[in-house]
């Protein structure tokens, strides 16, 4: 079921200032997809989630759930968390340690009246689907931190919700295991065909699990678009600098000529993907680490060949991670970690124009 | 919601706000007052009197080296029990956790009564035994001193000084040290150039609240202090109200303000370092333990320090009672003394009627008083951790105030406030009075519930479709039951022994059980004294075991 949001804001108020945690948010979230909000702490993206899920209360618009308006401000309709028929899987788990795993997953039938016996099946068909059989009579709090999870997660499933909430569900797992969670997550996820809202602050866990991503900054949402379109083709420099690791250089728009915008920057000229720059406009060209590709030694002029010296080489294992000077700019470069070279060495690299994005200053 | 909370706070400032400012600003007009039941005019007539008073000078210089002293010798006895715990093999740990929790079951009144019993100098047991041994002409100790005040106050601090500073110790963060050691420094210097003086919030904290206590302590001067005529602050007071023909409500009060004045002071620097040694000692993530300092040849000298402190505040002050309840007069332990015990203590005091009136007040008063003040703590603790507000942070600055009132003190308060209404000398004064000063240690394990209800636990409840109500059903009373549980208990246990606030506010009728003992005390029959000592002991026991019990419980889900 798709999620309308329009015109939401919400204020706090702390030592007499008004804080903007949500700055006039309009946002359509896509039924049967997985769509994440992404964005630094303190971006409102909680917040967001929060007050879909009806725990928080806006200060100004309308949220609908498939058609459903559950707030509005200025109809005054208000339609409390346990009306609105959703799941959520909260940062903490939230995992009732005086119940074990049968009812905490049982609960939310259980308040609903469900008879016993529906409850029963219920609960075993989706302790099944999250691989927990077998552990209903398990105190909830002794189980390892994945398993709580997946606890958590099966709390916010078995009654059938019309969407499914994140609250960062990962942040409370070490490296290793949120990794495996992740993947699992995305398998179950994959096989639900449910709506699910996500929060996280994690790019990697953003682009390996969503269908589409908004970016959130300051309360509003910055930019909304596939994990493919962000990471290789986003619109504005905030993005393109958070969703990964990217040199940012300043440049201006020369030409536009065979699809491809032409820019003058501290590397030279660059033929990059087209934009629709007027020509003489200032841009900021992005380009990521992982796109630069070394050329041994001095070579002639080509397009997009820059010339440039290594100023620093570190071994982080898979690969090199080398600062290279070029004039004024220093780009940070990942190399295959058997290249032969060393600090100082005079080098080129070239840059592929559908790497090369140019983004709004 | 929010206003519906917002009228909760304000009830409560209103009525924790009436049960702990109330008696402090009675005390402040009772001091500038002329008598007790009329205020009268306005004169500072009793605050000349009493601190020109010749004698006042002798109980303030005896008050000063009774706290130091006993505060100083808790506190190195502390250090010394939780780095042995902490930090090294030695074994027989239970004895440490038994250690600390031995105050909530020998009240101060009975240790103090068992160390007169056994070290006064006229037929004090061990004196006796003693004597007999060496064929000496006197007596080898004095407890009736200031000395001996000293050693049983510092005693009877011992367990409160051991659990701030153990944790603390337990929790050090060890690479500090190591790095010392790596540094060059040798173990010993390690420990007062690092590691005590990482500790020292701790430590001072532990100091400050052995002052506290010491200060207020009136079991102690009163049993071993009245008997060598060594008098402090509280004997001070309390001669002023309870003898002579004159008794002086106003200058009592006078003397109080000072000592209340001290004493809400220190606990204002006491909390302030608790905050500060959290910050100070950081309790890592990673669960490591402390590296063990093995003690080698040392370790059966030290073990032996510990099994004898634990003899002493365990196990003689016990036996002592006992066994004096079962032998007709003072004699030292013998096949005579064995073969002459018999029940006559027990049996008048059980005849007794106003040994059995103490009884029924004492357990009424734990049972409706823990069940009001829990009631309360409730509410107060919900407001303090669910409602952050500036009202919630007076609400909670106002109930932790009466946790620095000295018993006596605030007693004399109470009294020119229930002087004024018909409560007077009524059980119901009493039971005001308890809930009121002893409110802070049912807020506590109350408050600490509410903190373990994460936000986040309620809020799923809801969201997964359960109303308020069944939130509340379900998940928010399941939760707080062991708190619920352990106030009560922790309150009840502390209602049954209370003695400093009684021996001002009980009347003829309103005896309760820690006054009857005194007036044993005073008239000198140990015997009966005993007897009802152990009924109160086993009382209180029974609830701490009960705690531990109900606590172990829940501990695991």
């Amino acid at each position: 079921m798709e999620i309308r949001i329009r015109g939401v804001s919400k204020y706090y108020y702390s030592e007499g200032k008004a804080i903007k945690a949500l700055d006039g948010v309009d946002l359509d979230i896509p039924a049967k997809r997985i769509f994440t909000l992404l964005g630094p702490s303190g971006c409102g993206k909680t917040t967001l989630l929060r007050c879909i899920v009806g725990l928080e209360m806006p200060d100004t618009g309308e949220i609908s759930i498939g058609g459903d308006v559950v707030w509005s401000k200025d109809r005054n309709i208000s339609v409390p968390p346990e009306k609105r028929g959703l799941g959520m899987v909260f940062q903490t788990y939230a995992i009732w340690p005086h119940m074990n795993v049968f009812d905490n997953v049982a609960y939310p039938l259980q308040v609903r009246g469900v008879p016993r016996d529906a409850i029963r099946r219920s609960v075993e068909k989706t302790l099944r689907f999250v691989q927990l059989e077998g552990f209903e009579k398990r105190p909830a709090t002794k189980l390892s931190g994945g398993q709580q999870q997946r606890v958590a997660l099966a709390r916010a499933l078995v009654a059938e919700p019309k969407v499914i909430l994140f609250d960062e569900p990962l942040s409370n797992l070490d490296a290793k295991l949120r990794e495996e969670t992740r993947k699992e997550l995305r398998a179950f996820l994959a096989k639900l065909k449910i709506t699910a809202v996500y929060v996280t602050h994690d790019r990697v866990e953003a682009l390996a699990l969503s269908d589409s991503i908004a970016i959130m900054r300051a309360g509003r949402i910055v930019e909304i678009g596939t994990p493919q379109k962000i990471y290789f083709n986003a619109d504005h420099r905030f993005v393109a600098d958070f969703i990964g690791r990217a040199n940012l250089v300043k440049s201006t728009v020369r030409a536009a000529e065979n699809g491809f915008t032409i820019v003058d920057s501290g590397l030279g000229r660059i033929v990059c993907q087209h934009r629709d720059l007027p020509v003489g406009a200032e841009a900021t060209l992005c380009i990521r680490p992982e796109f630069i590709r070394i050329v041994r030694g001095e070579q002639q002029a080509g397009r997009n060949l820059v010339n440039g010296s290594i100023e620093s080489l570190v071994f982080v294992g898979e690969a090199y991670e080398a600062e290279i000077r070029v004039g004024e700019e220093r780009l940070l470069a990942r190399i295959d970690p058997e290249a032969q070279l060393a600090e100082g060495d005079a080098i080129s690299f070239t840059l592929d124009p559908a790497h090369c994005l140019l983004v709004a200053i | 919601m929010a206003p519906a909370r917002s009228k909760l706070t304000y009830l409560l400032i209103a009525i924790v706000g009436a049960l702990t400012v109330c008696p402090v600003l009675m005390l402040v007009l009772g001091s500038f007052s002329e008598g007790l039941t009329a205020f009268g005019d306005f004169t500072v007539d009793k605050y000349v009197e009493a601190y020109t008073d010749p004698a006042f000078l002798e109980v303030m210089f005896n008050t000063t080296l009774f706290v130091l002293g006993s505060s100083t010798l808790s506190t190195t006895l502390a250090i010394f029990l939780a780095y042995l715990n902490t930090r090294t093999d030695i074994p027989f740990k239970f004895l440490f956790g038994i250690l600390s929790i031995i105050p909530m079951m020998i009240p101060h009144l009975l240790f103090s009564v068992s160390w007169a019993l056994l070290l006064n100098p006229s037929n004090g047991l061990l004196n006796l035994g003693l004597m007999q041994a060496f064929s000496l002409e006197h007596a080898p100790f004095n407890v009736y001193s200031l000395w001996g005040m000293i050693l049983v106050e510092g005693l009877l601090d011992l367990p409160i000084a051991y659990l701030i500073i153990a944790p603390a110790m337990g929790s050090f963060d060890v690479t500090l040290e190591e790095s010392s050691r790596v540094a060059g420094a040798s173990s010993w210097r390690t420990l007062f150039r690092v590691t005590l003086p990482v500790l020292r919030p701790a430590i001072l904290a532990a100091f400050i609240l052995g002052v506290v206590r010491s200060l207020a302590s009136f079991a102690v001067p009163q049993v071993i202090g009245i008997p060598g005529r060594v008098h402090v602050l509280a004997t001070h007071l309390y001669e002023m109200i309870a003898t002579g023909f004159a008794t002086d409500y106003g200058k009592a009060a006078a003397v109080g303000m000072s000592v209340l004045a001290a004493s809400v002071t220190l606990i204002v620097v006491y909390r302030a370092l608790t905050a500060e040694s959290e910050k100070y000692v950081t309790i890592s993530s990673r669960g490591f333990r402390p590296t063990v300092v093995e003690l080698g040849r040392a370790k059966a000298p030290l073990f032996g320090a510990v099994a004898l402190l634990s003899f002493i505040l365990i196990v003689l002050p016990v036996a002592v009672l006992l066994y004096t309840s079962l032998v007709p007069y003072s004699m030292v332990p013998s096949a005579r003394a064995f073969s002459m015990m018999d029940l006559r203590h027990w049996i008048s005091v059980l005849a007794d009627p106003i040994s059995l009136l103490a009884l029924k007040n004492s357990l009424f008063l734990a049972v409706a008083g823990a069940t009001l003040g829990v009631f309360l703590s409730i509410f107060v603790a919900y407001v303090i951790v669910k409602v952050k507000s500036r009202a919630s942070g007076v609400l909670e600055s106002l109930s932790y105030l009466s946790f620095s009132f000295p018993g006596i003190v605030i007693g004399v308060g109470f009294m020119w406030f229930f002087v004024q209404t018909p409560l007077y000398a009524t059980i119901w004064a009493l039971l005001l009075g308890y809930i009121a000063t002893y409110l802070p240690y049912g807020i506590r394990p109350m408050s600490s519930a509410f903190i373990q209800i994460h936000s986040h636990l309620e809020e799923s409840s809801l969201v997964c479709g359960a109303s308020p109500m069944t939130t509340m059903r379900r998940i928010i009373v399941p939760l707080l039951i062991p708190g619920i549980v352990s106030g009560w208990i922790l309150m009840a246990s502390m209602f049954v022994r209370e003695l400093t606030l009684s021996v001002v506010l009980s009347r003829p009728g309103t005896e309760v059980l820690a006054v009857q003992i005194l007036r044993f005390a005073e008239d000198g029959l140990w015997g009966r004294l005993s007897a009802l000592g152990i009924v109160m002991i086993l009382i209180s026991t029974t609830l701490v075991v009960m705690a531990t019990l109900v606590g172990a419980r829940f501990k695991t889900v």
